[in-house]
C-alpha cells in the first residue's frame, strides 16, 4: 500500500508541527522517522491515522486490497482502517481488559477466528516472554514494557498492509528490542506491508529501515537512502552524537 | 514570613524546591487555590460549563427565592400554632429534620471536591497541609450557608424583635456550625461509601435511630433537647458552641484520617494486581463483534471503581425507593408514584449515559483507528442499557401486584425510558469530549455541569410529558402514548444511532482533542 502526503500542514497556535509539501512512501517500504523532541513525528502519525485534523493538505493510501484497487483520502473514509494497524501510545489500549481479552476483542471485531488468533500469538511467544498471555492481570497493571508489547501485537493482529508504530522500542528490554526488530523485518518481508516506525534509537532505526526520513520542525529535511546502512554517520552528524 | 530580603518569588521557589526559606501557609494556600482556578479556567469544557453554570445558578436562585419566601412566611404561620410557643422554638424543635434533609440532599446536590494530591505528591509540601486545605474548602463552602436563605429572614422576624440582634446572630451562627459539622459527616460517609457502598447503611441506621426517638415513644424525645440546644445559642451561652465545635473537630479529624489514607492509597495505586478469576462470558460469542462490545460494556462496569460505584448506587436507590413505596404510605401521592416509577427506570441510564463516551475517552484513539467501532460500541451500549431496564422492572412488578403502580404506568415508563429518554441521553455522545477516569474514586473529577443539567431534566421532564399525555388522552390512554413513543424509538434505534455516529464522526477532531486534553486533567 502506497502512502502519499500532499501539502500536509498542521499548526498548534504559532508553532508549525508538520509541514510537508509532498512525500511518497512506496508500497512495501519500511520507513524510519527520526527527529528531536517536538520535530512532529507523532503528529505526522496522528495525521496519517486521521486522529487530528490537518490545517491543510491530505494523506492518501493507494494500492490493492482484497483484489481491488483502492485510493483513499484517510480523512474522507474509514476504509483504510481495514488494512492499517497502529500503536501510538496507551490510549490505544483498553486497560481494564487482560491482554488475552484484548487480543480476543480485536480478533473477533476483525473477523479473525480463535484458531488463527492462537497461531498468530504463538509467533510472538518469544517476544512476550511468558509475561503477557495467561497472566490474569489487567493491562493497566502491566509494566510499561509489557503494555508496549500488547499494543504492538494488537496493531499487527489484523495483518495490516500499513503498520504504523510510534517509538516501538520504548520501555522494552534489550531482548525484546531485538525481538521486535526481527519480527518487524520478517513481517515486512513476508507480507510486503508498508511499515512506518518513529524512534529516538538511531541504531535500531538504521538496522531495520532501508529508508529514513529526518524531521525537523515538522519538515522532512533529509530523505536518507539506508539500503546499505550508510545513514548511521549522517544521522550521528545531525544529532551531534560524535565529536 | 521571614524577612530575608529575597524577592518574594524567589522565596516561594526556594520553599517549593526544598530550600531553607519557608513559605507561609497562607501563601501556599493561595498558590494551591490559584492552581485550582487555572485548572478550571483552562479546562476544555470551560466555555460550555460556563453556560451550564449560568443555568445552574438560575436554579439555585429559584430555590433560594422559595426558601426566602418560606423564611418570611413561616414565623407568622408558626406563631401561636403550638399553644403560644415562640415560632423559633417550634423551628428549633425540628432541628433533626433539617440535619437529615441537609445530609441526604448533599448526595444529590453537593459536588465532592476532587482531591488534588497527585500533582503535589513529590513536592516538598506536607501531605497534611494539602488535606487541611481540602477540608477547609469543604468547611467554608458556600453550600453550608444555603439554608441561610431561609434562616436569616426567619430569625430576623422571629428572634431579633424578641431577643435582639446578637441573639439572632448567635442563633444563625449556631445553625451554620451544625451544617458545617453535617457537611463533614457527609464527606466522611461519602468517602466510606467509595470503599464499599454498604457504608451508606451507617448514616441510614443512625438517622433511623434518631427518627425512632422522635416517633416511636409517645412523646418526641428529641424535640425539647433540640429546642433547648438552639435556644442556648440564641442566649449566647458557651456550651452549645463547645458542642458544635466538638462535633466539627470530631468529623474533621476522622475525615482527615480516612481521606489521607484513601487518597494516598489511590495515588500509590495500591490495588490488587492479580485477578482471582476472569469472566469469559462465552454466551455472548454467538453475537460476533456485537457480543464483544457487549462484553466490554459489562467489564467496563465490573472492573472500574468509578463506573461500578454508579451502578451500585443506582441499584440501592431503586431498591430503597421501591421498598419505601411498597412498605409505607409515605409516597402514596400521585406525583410521588409517578416519580418513583420513572426514577427506578431512568436511574441506571442517568448514572452512565449523560457521560456517555467519557470513559471511552481513555482509549478513544484505539477505537477511532478501527472501522465502525464507535457505531458498534453505541449499539452495544444501547442494547446493554435496554436489557438492564429489566432490573427496575423486577423492583416495580411487586408494586404493580399490590396496585400501588398501575401496569400501564409501569409499561409506559419502561418503554418511554428505553425508546425516548435513552435516545436523548445518547445525543450526549456527539458532544461529550471530557475524559473521565475509570478507576479513581477520591481523586477523580465529577461529571460536568452540562451533564448534571441533562440528568436533572431527565428526572422531571418525563413526568411533565406523562401529565400532559394523560390530560389529553386520559388514563390509560396517556400511557399508551408513552408506550407508542417508546416503541417507535426502539424500532428505529439503528437509524438514530447511525445519525448520532455520523454527527459524532463529523465532530471527531474536536472531541478527540478534548478527550486527549482532559485524559490526565
Amino acid at each position: 500500500m502506497q502512502i502519499q502526503i500532499n501539502n500536509l500542514k498542521k499548526c498548534f497556535g504559532e508553532k508549525v508541527a508538520v509541514n510537508i509539501d509532498s512525500y511518497t512512501i512506496h508500497s512495501g517500504e519500511m520507513l524510519g522517522l527520526v527527529g528531536n523532541n517536538g520535530a512532529g513525528k507523532s503528529t505526522l502519525f496522528r495525521l496519517m491515522l486521521d486522529l487530528i485534523k490537518a490545517d491543510n493538505g491530505d494523506v492518501h493510501m493507494a494500492g490493492n486490497f482484497q483484489e481491488t484497487d483502492v485510493d483513499v483520502n484517510v480523512a474522507e473514509t474509514e476504509q483504510w482502517k481495514d488494512w492499517t494497524g497502529a500503536y501510538i501510545d496507551e490510549s490505544f489500549l483498553i486497560d481494564y481488559l487482560t491482554p488475552d481479552e484484548y487480543f480476543q476483542f480485536i480478533a473477533r471485531i476483525s473477523g479473525i477466528s480463535s484458531d488463527d488468533l492462537k497461531t498468530f500469538l504463538d509467533r510472538f511467544s518469544h517476544f512476550m516472554a511468558d509475561e503477557v498471555i495467561g497472566q490474569k492481570k489487567l493491562i493497566r497493571n502491566l509494566s510499561a514494557g509489557n503494555k508496549q508489547k500488547v499494543g504492538i501485537i494488537a496493531a499487527m493482529l489484523l495483518r495490516p498492509q500499513v503498520l504504523i508504530l510510534d517509538e516501538p522500542f520504548n520501555f522494552l528490554d534489550p531482548s525484546s528490542q531485538s525481538a521486535i526488530k526481527h519480527l518487524l523485518t520478517k513481517y515486512n518481508q513476508e507480507t510486503g506491508a508498508t511499515i512506518l516506525i518513529s524512534s529516538h534509537n538511531l541504531q535500531h532505526t538504521v538496522d531495520i529501515c532501508p529508508r529514513i526520513a529526518l524531521l525537523e520542525h515538522g519538515i522532512i529535511i533529509r530523505d536518507i537512502d539506508n539500503r546499505d546502512g550508510q545513514a548511521q554517520t549522517e544521522l550521528e552528524d545531525y544529532f551531534q552524537i560524535t565529536d | 514570613m521571614q524577612s530575608t530580603g529575597i524577592p518574594e518569588r524567589n522565596r516561594l521557589t526556594q520553599s517549593l524546591l526544598g530550600g531553607k526559606v519557608q513559605v507561609g501557609l497562607w501563601q501556599l494556600y493561595k498558590i494551591l487555590k490559584k492552581n485550582e482556578d487555572l485548572k478550571a479556567r483552562r479546562h476544555p469544557m470551560f466555555e460550555k460549563n460556563r453556560f451550564m453554570k449560568f443555568l445552574a445558578w438560575f436554579l439555585i436562585i429559584y430555590y433560594a427565592a422559595i426558601l426566602l419566601l418560606m423564611g418570611v412566611m413561616m414565623p407568622t404561620a408558626m406563631k401561636g400554632a403550638y399553644n403560644g410557643v415562640a415560632a423559633f422554638h417550634v423551628l428549633d424543635g425540628g432541628l433533626i429534620y433539617f440535619i437529615l434533609t441537609d445530609f441526604w440532599l448533599r448526595f444529590v446536590l453537593q459536588e465532592t471536591p476532587a482531591q488534588q494530591a497527585k500533582p503535589y505528591s513529590l513536592l516538598p509540601i506536607r501531605r497534611s497541609f494539602l488535606m487541611n486545605v481540602y477540608l477547609a474548602h469543604a468547611g467554608f463552602s458556600l453550600g453550608n450557608m444555603f439554608w441561610a436563605f431561609f434562616l436569616v429572614p426567619f430569625g430576623a422576624i422571629a428572634i431579633w424583635p424578641l431577643m435582639g440582634f446578637w441573639a439572632f446572630l448567635s442563633w444563625l451562627i449556631g445553625w451554620w456550625l451544625l451544617f458545617i459539622a453535617n457537611g463533614y459527616a457527609y464527606l466522611f460517609v461519602r468517602a466510606l461509601c467509595m470503599k464499599h457502598i454498604a457504608w451508606a447503611l451507617l448514616p441510614a441506621a443512625i438517622h433511623a435511630g434518631l427518627l425512632a426517638l422522635m416517633f416511636v415513644p409517645e412523646k418526641n424525645l428529641l424535640d425539647m433537647p433540640c429546642t433547648e440546644f438552639m435556644y442556648a445559642f440564641a442566649k449566647i451561652q458557651l456550651w452549645p458552641y463547645l458542642v458544635a465545635f466538638a462535633l466539627i473537630t470530631f468529623f474533621y479529624l476522622i475525615n482527615f484520617w480516612l481521606q489521607t489514607k484513601m487518597v494516598y492509597n489511590e495515588v500509590a495505586q495500591k490495588e490488587e494486581v492479580e485477578m482471582k478469576h476472569t469472566t469469559q462470558m462465552n454466551f455472548l460469542n454467538r453475537y460476533g463483534a456485537m457480543g464483544e462490545y457487549l462484553k466490554m460494556e459489562i467489564k467496563l462496569r465490573m472492573r472500574n471503581k468509578q463506573v461500578r460505584m454508579g451502578f451500585i448506587i443506582a441499584l440501592c436507590a431503586m431498591l430503597f425507593f421501591s421498598a419505601m413505596l411498597y412498605f409505607t404510605d409515605v409516597y402514596d401521592g400521585t406525583f410521588m408514584k409517578s416519580f418513583i416509577c420513572l426514577y427506578d427506570y431512568v436511574l441506571l441510564g442517568v448514572m452512565t449515559l449523560p457521560t456517555i463516551m467519557c470513559y471511552e475517552g481513555n482509549y478513544i484513539d484505539g477505537l477511532m483507528s478501527r472501522r465502525q467501532s464507535i457505531y458498534d460500541l453505541l449499539r452495544a451500549k444501547f442494547y446493554f442499557n435496554s436489557i438492564s431496564i429489566l432490573i427496575p422492572l423486577l423492583f416495580i412488578l411487586p408494586l404493580v401486584f399490590i396496585d400501588k403502580i398501575s401496569l400501564w404506568m409501569n409499561l409506559g415508563y419502561l418503554f418511554f425510558t428505553a425508546g425516548v429518554l435513552y435516545p436523548c441521553f445518547f445525543q450526549m455522545a456527539v458532544y461529550n469530549k471530557d475524559t473521565l477516569p475509570l478507576n479513581q474514586k477520591i481523586t477523580a473529577k465529577q461529571a460536568n455541569t452540562m451533564q448534571q443539567i441533562v440528568t436533572l431534566v431527565a428526572m422531571f421532564l418525563p413526568i411533565l410529558i406523562e401529565k400532559i399525555a394523560i390530560l389529553i388522552l386520559g388514563n390509560p390512554g396517556g400511557y399508551f402514548a408513552l408506550i407508542a413513543m417508546g416503541l417507535v424509538g426502539l424500532a428505529t434505534h439503528k437509524i438514530w444511532l447511525r445519525n448520532i455516529y455520523t454527527r459524532m464522526m463529523q465532530r471527531r477532531y474536536v472531541n478527540m482533542e478534548g478527550f486527549r486534553a482532559t485524559r490526565n486533567f
